[in-house]
């Protein structure tokens, strides 16, 4: 039975991988990347780790993927197209790599296989795994490894201060603009996160003015105006 | 079916998922793709420490494991708010396009 | 093949199938007791038509869903346009099952059966991991319609899905702590001491308030219902959908309604206990299903009464304010905890 279900999950796991990769649209590559995690976590449920099979959905398909997925929507990110001329070197550059990783792989396989200190199946009704709960995690994360542990929420506040300072778009010196109400004002859409600035307010008579200030005079509206 | 997983069956999928996140990373274009072959590669590293842990009966791998995600979230936050950046100033997500520093 | 195995498998099967029909035949009931009560605060009748009293309504409106006509947007991407409403029923039943509906009764043939259709270590992560995937539903749908009032509404709302989400969790910790355990069969187990009156309430009123509240915001209600208020973007979402796909998104969110109201009487207001429940131990679905209640009608009272906040008042309040409460409250009850007060 376990075989089973390891068999279904490993294979739910590959097939979602090999769509990944070869899935022109990036929301579909992301979705198949959702799958992974889900059948990932299954996995981890049937090696008696339950929490941190319920840690995996949570960050990496519940918060992780959430924000790849807000990023493909919001940038659009249109399908990737394949020349021929650069798949041609870069694919037997893959496989190469792959069958050397491949080899490495199995002569580690065949030494776990094959060693003397064969072990028991977690979920084993002799000697069933007690490492996967809640308590023993919590036990060894707050005695033995807690200090990794106050490095990676150290860790974490680095990551949030970065990401504040990368988001951050107008430079700290303002334009030095006036806004009259009733004057022609045009803004650039906010939406767009090509705008590099925020929506700066110009005064001027006419919308040709304005245009021209802000840098819009070739867009592709302004021509079919007369 | 008496048939249960053996350790080196989990190490064989977690190879397999690695291998397959590197030729994703050496044959994708778009740089969102890469990102998330990357992630892929440490998911399979995931699997192999939490394997080991659960059948060696050792919580060491699974906290390992709690650490690895931990840093995954704060580099995907970091990672895409440069994908972001990078994206404003050259209008493309095309890694083959990204090849000079100046835009 | 071991028969006892695929006896216990077939038996959670069946458990899991009456669960859900019993749920989806709460929430059908849910949408018509909405209409009337609102209609009743409003000042006016509801359906009242359909059957006597309006009971035949939700069959009625079932029926309209399916002989509607379904329009499929030209240029939607289809795959994702159809995997979204599957997305958002599917993590909406899931949580169900971690549920417990009564103590353990005695049935004559049967002997001790725990009233609960599964119980793990980790029942309460098990919820809030749902709860997280549940965000795709709504923004694939946004993305998918290939409009932009939808788009902006997919995107609203999982915004707001995902800020509430975080005071969601943290004030459920205030909880955990003082029961020591995730398992959520073993919670109200605790709760049922004093004479079945030991709920959670008493211990953690804050943490029950910010509860209410980012459940609210989580399942898209008013009054943090803007990303599918009709004046504001025709219908959010799920503009483009018709037919049988709006129904599963429109049942989607009433399930989400039950089964956060589920996890407010499981963890606050003590689940199955109540009075007498060490006698009368069936008198434990009773109790659960009667708190459930409550929680809907409130939901609905709090729907008649209230106006909507705007999106920026809404990510500031639940970013400034119910956030540093809720750690605020994770602190106070570890060190109530710490010294041995609770």
């Amino acid at each position: 039975m376990s075989a089973i279900l390891f068999i279904l999950f490993a294979g739910l796991a590959i097939g979602c991988a090999v769509s990944m990769i070869v899935q022109r649209n990036p929301l579909y590559s992301a979705i198949s990347l959702i799958g992974v995690f889900i059948s990932l976590a299954c996995i981890y449920v049937t090696l008696a780790a339950p929490f941190i099979a319920a840690v995996q959905v949570i960050v990496y398909a519940g918060a992780i993927m959430v924000l790849v997925v807000f990023v493909i929507m919001l940038l659009n990110v249109e399908e990737e197209e394949r020349p021929a001329f650069r798949l041609r070197y870069l694919v037997p550059t893959a496989i190469l790599f792959a069958a050397l990783l491949a080899a490495e792989a199995s002569f580690v396989i065949f030494t776990v296989q094959t060693s003397p200190y064969q072990q028991a199946h977690p979920s084993a009704s002799a000697n069933p795994s007690e490492v996967g709960l809640t308590a023993s995690i919590g036990r060894g994360l707050f005695t033995q490894y807690l200090l990794p542990f106050e490095i990676t929420s150290l860790l974490l506040l680095m990551a949030i201060v970065g990401a504040m300072t990368l988001a951050r778009r107008a430079s700290f010196l303002s334009p030095n603009v006036r806004v009259v109400p009733g004057a022609q004002v045009l803004t650039r859409q906010t939406v767009d996160p090509r705008a590099v600035g925020d929506a700066t307010a110009i005064e001027t008579d006419s919308t040709i003015e304005a245009e021209r200030l802000l840098g819009l005079e070739n867009a592709p509206h302004a021509k079919d105006r007369d | 079916m008496e048939l249960t997983p053996q350790l080196s069956w989990y190490l064989a999928l977690s190879a397999v998922l690695f291998t397959i996140g590197v030729v994703g990373v050496i044959v994708k274009r778009n740089v969102i793709a890469m990102f998330m072959c990357i992630e892929l590669m440490l998911n399979a590293v995931n699997l192999t420490f939490v394997a080991f842990s659960s059948y060696f009966r050792d919580v060491s791998g699974q906290l390992f494991v709690f650490i690895v995600m931990t840093v995954a979230a704060a580099e995907a936050a970091v990672g895409l708010g440069i994908i972001i950046a990078i994206f404003r100033n050259r209008e493309s997500l095309d890694v083959d396009e990204a090849n000079i520093l100046r835009l | 093949m071991d028969w006892n195995f695929v006896l216990s498998i077939i038996l959670q099967f069946t458990a899991i199938t009456v669960a859900f029909t019993v749920v989806l035949m709460i929430v059908a009931y849910t949408v018509l007791a909405e209409r009337r009560v609102l209609a009743f605060i409003q000042g006016r009748l509801g359906p009242n038509r359909v059957g006597y009293g309006g009971v035949l309504q939700p069959f009625a409106d079932l029926l309209k869903f399916i002989l509607k006509e379904e329009i499929v947007p030209d240029k939607s991407t289809k795959f994702v346009y159809f995997l979204a409403p599957i997305l958002a029923i599917t993590t909406a039943l899931m949580p169900l099952i971690v549920y417990p509906f009564g103590p353990t009764v005695r049935l004559p043939f049967l002997g001790d059966i725990a009233l609960v259709i599964a119980r793990f270590d980790v029942g309460l992560l098990y919820v809030l991991g749902i709860t997280s995937v549940g965000v795709y539903g709504i923004a694939l749908a946004g993305w998918s319609s290939n409009n932009k009032y939808s788009l902006m509404g997919g995107l609203r709302a999982s915004a707001q899905l995902i800020s509430y989400e975080l005071s969601l969790g943290l004030s459920l910790i205030g909880v955990v702590l003082m029961s020591g355990t995730l398992d959520l069969s073993g919670i109200v187990e605790q709760q049922s001491a004093w004479y079945g009156m030991r709920w959670n309430i008493i211990f953690q009123p804050i943490g029950f308030i910010i509860y209410l509240i980012s459940a609210i915001a989580e399942t898209n209600r008013v009054p943090f219902d803007l990303p599918e208020a009709e004046t504001e973007l025709v219908a959010g979402f799920h503009t483009e959908y018709s037919a049988l796909k709006f129904a599963l998104f429109f049942m989607a969110e009433y399930v989400n309604m039950f089964t956060v109201s589920m996890l407010a009487t499981t963890l606050f207001l003590g689940g199955w206990s109540g009075p007498f429940i060490q006698q009368l131990p069936w008198l434990g679905p009773f109790y659960f299903l009667g708190k459930i209640i409550f929680f809907l009608f409130l939901y609905i009272w709090i729907r008649g009464t209230l106006p909507r906040f705007r999106f920026d008042q809404l990510m500031n309040f639940g970013w400034k304010f119910l956030l540093p409460v809720a750690i605020l409250n994770i602190i106070l009850t570890a060190t109530l905890a710490l010294f041995g007060w609770i």
